[in-house]
């Protein structure tokens, strides 16, 4: 065996033992999809059921507007006409979501043909449907004034379209299925994130580690080339990358299937051969997030140093994601040359389905490849130098 | 054996040692003794081929250290201060990372391995995770470690730190063995009686110079001192306090 591969099993093995690393190479692939997936499901799950639920409107006062109550009735809404002393700490406090209040002057002012009030309450600082539900309820009694207001011009000889000079028109494009792409287009972070946690651990045992625990002097004068040991080291880290890589797409793969994509029309499945194709065109980020990690750790004395180093590197591969992603960017050429970047770029026209440009893998390949190459060099260097020591 | 020409290091703007000349021969046991800071790890460090000096020379079996660090790293085994071992592998597999650094074959490690265990009675500890080792278990551990490719040369940084009376007892055993199979021994102390019962030649270094380097029996007659205590405060030119 050589020397590189002496290393190179003994910085694994030693590893494997660790749980403190086990867990956090690979907790983040194996329960991330799972995460991303029920996060989409709920997505899914809220944008299609928007139009169709049903909800509670609570009503006091109901008796004093019966022609009212039979409108809101035809729609999707549960009235439940309750006698609250306190509408809006009712709301306040969580016990009703929407209330209706109908003025004791409702009957008198109606007949008279006056305007009449109504007051909703809601809480538009709760979350989820309390907003949309308000809206609803507003548009439904919009619609039974305004059929009020077109008797009541009619009445008088009127043309009730004067009441309307304009009438808008919305249309939203954004369907769920759009929604949830959106959401789709977040997996590439996740990927370059799994690469570079795979190996964080792994790059700081062997690294600054070895320094806290005085092994490196040791090590350091045994016959073998520095070559070969940092070689050894960057390897074993881009094993324990490339495994979290592979866990993540595995887990992945798997929990797709269980997105109810199918009800908007959609189908995305990752099959054994996307996985294969996304992992290759990982391999050089794997290599270079090894090698980036190796480098950085050397500099730190102990342990908990390069972890503090280390935390903010990994952050850099995401930089370019968010950078193109606000801009806008198209998939083209030059981003190619972008290490992080070019690979979160061939993973999303993989999952999309769409076909790989060779010319573009190439690039992708041969600049971090060459990036990941000088680092490895870099590493070497300082490893060569008596400061590692001193 | 090992033999060094006016050594000298600098670490920023302090002079570590300067025109440190020793002899190590084959068969004897050598101590370099000194106060703390004195140089001494300095001086080892250099032999080991981890630290480059600034001026001089050192030869380990007729190699030199800076022009061919590959041969010399073959030709000593260092046990470092503090071990230096990994906690999550077991003795057995810490003394086989470095046989395979040193390119020995499986089997061949394999007996070398059992025959260091033997020989340094760590049968009881051998397959155990290092992590909850006594001072005395690493340090038997680190010392098979350097001696797994079964080097001519064997450099000893301060072995008995942290050791109990009976560890120390079976340690200075471990190296009169060391001496009877004809290797070159250096260790370093700063402990009299230890190098009193153990040693054959004595280097004293102080405040990174060489203060005297022969035979005990010279040193006593230079110093007209019966007590080497009180002859290496003579020699270090320090007071006793």
């Amino acid at each position: 065996m050589s020397g590189f591969a002496v290393v190179l099993a003994k910085e694994c093995r030693d590893n494997a033992r660790d749980k403190r690393t086990l867990f956090a190479s690979f907790s983040l692939p194996l329960l991330g999809p799972t995460l991303f997936i029920a996060l989409m499901s709920f997505v899914l799950t809220n944008a299609l059921g928007e139009s169709r639920e049903t909800f509670r409107l609570a009503v006091v006062g109901a008796e004093h507007a019966p022609r009212l109550m039979d409108h809101l009735a035809r729609f999707n809404v549960e009235l439940a006409r309750v006698p609250l002393d306190d509408p809006r700490q009712a709301v306040r406090d969580g016990d009703e979501k929407l209330v209706l209040v109908i003025d004791p002057t409702y009957p008198d002012r109606y007949r008279s043909g006056e305007t009449v009030s109504v007051t909703l309450i809601y809480d538009s600082s709760s979350m989820g449907s309390e907003r949309r539900n308000f809206e609803r309820a507003r548009q439904m009694i919009d619609q039974y004034a305004r059929k009020i207001g077109v008797l009541r011009v009619q009445l008088r000889g009127i043309d009730p379209t004067v009441l309307q000079p304009i009438q808008v028109t919305e249309i939203d494009v954004a369907s769920p299925a759009a929604r949830a792409l959106t959401l789709l287009s977040m997996l590439p972070y996740f990927l370059v994130l799994v690469v570079f946690m795979g190996g964080f651990y792994l790059a700081i045992d062997a690294t600054a580690g070895e320094r806290e625990h005085g092994s490196l002097e040791p090590l350091l004068s045994q016959p073998i080339s520095r070559t070969q040991l940092v070689l050894g080291k960057i390897v074993a880290a881009s094993v324990f990358s490339a495994i979290s890589t592979i866990l993540f797409l595995v887990s992945l793969a798997v929990s797709v299937p269980f997105v109810p994509l199918h009800r908007v029309g959609m189908s995305l499945s990752i099959g054994f051969a996307d996985c294969v194709a996304m992992f290759a065109v990982s391999v050089p980020l794997i290599l270079l997030g090894a090698a980036l990690l190796t480098v950085v750790a050397s500099f730190a004395r102990s342990y908990k140093e390069a972890q503090t180093y280390l935390s903010l590197v990994v952050l850099v591969p995401t930089l370019p994601l968010i950078v193109t992603q606000l801009l806008g960017f198209e998939p083209d050429t030059w981003l190619m040359l972008v290490p992080s970047l070019s690979q979160a770029t061939l993973v999303n026209s993989l999952i999309e389905g769409d076909r790989l440009v060779w010319s573009h893998v190439a690039i992708s390949v041969l600049s971090t490849g060459t990036l990941a190459a000088l680092l490895t060099w870099v590493a070497v260097r300082l490893y060569s130098r008596e400061r590692m020591l001193v | 054996m090992i033999r060094t020409e006016g050594l000298g290091k600098r670490f920023g703007a302090v002079q570590a040692i300067a025109d440190v000349s020793l002899e190590a021969p084959d068969g004897r046991i050598t101590a370099l003794l000194g106060p703390n800071g004195a140089g001494k790890s300095t001086t080892l460090r250099i032999l080991a081929t981890v630290l480059r000096a600034d001026t001089g020379r050192a030869w380990v079996d007729g190699h030199e250290v800076a022009a061919d660090p590959a041969a010399v790293r073959r030709a000593i085994g260092v046990l470092p201060h503090g071990a230096g071992l990994y906690g999550r592998l077991t003795a057995r597999e810490n003394i086989a990372y470095f046989g395979a650094l040193h390119g020995i074959r499986r089997r061949a490690l394999d007996e070398r391995i059992a025959a260091l265990i033997e020989q340094l009675d760590m049968a009881a500890f051998a397959d155990r995770r290092v992590a909850g080792f006594s001072q005395g278990q690493r340090i038997k551990v680190a010392l098979a470690r350097a001696l797994v490719h079964d080097p001519k040369n064997v450099i000893l940084d301060e072995p008995t730190n942290g050791l109990d009376v009976m560890a120390t007892r079976a340690l200075r055993e471990i190296i009169q063995t060391l001496k009877a199979q004809g290797r070159c021994v250096v260790f370093s102390s700063h402990i009299m009686q230890e190098v009193a019962t153990l040693c054959d030649d004595v280097v004293i270094i102080a405040g990174g110079r060489l203060r005297f380097a022969g035979s005990l029996a010279e040193l006593k007659r230079t110093t007209g001192r019966d007590d080497l205590e009180e002859a290496f405060v003579q020699v270090t030119g320090e007071t006793a306090a």
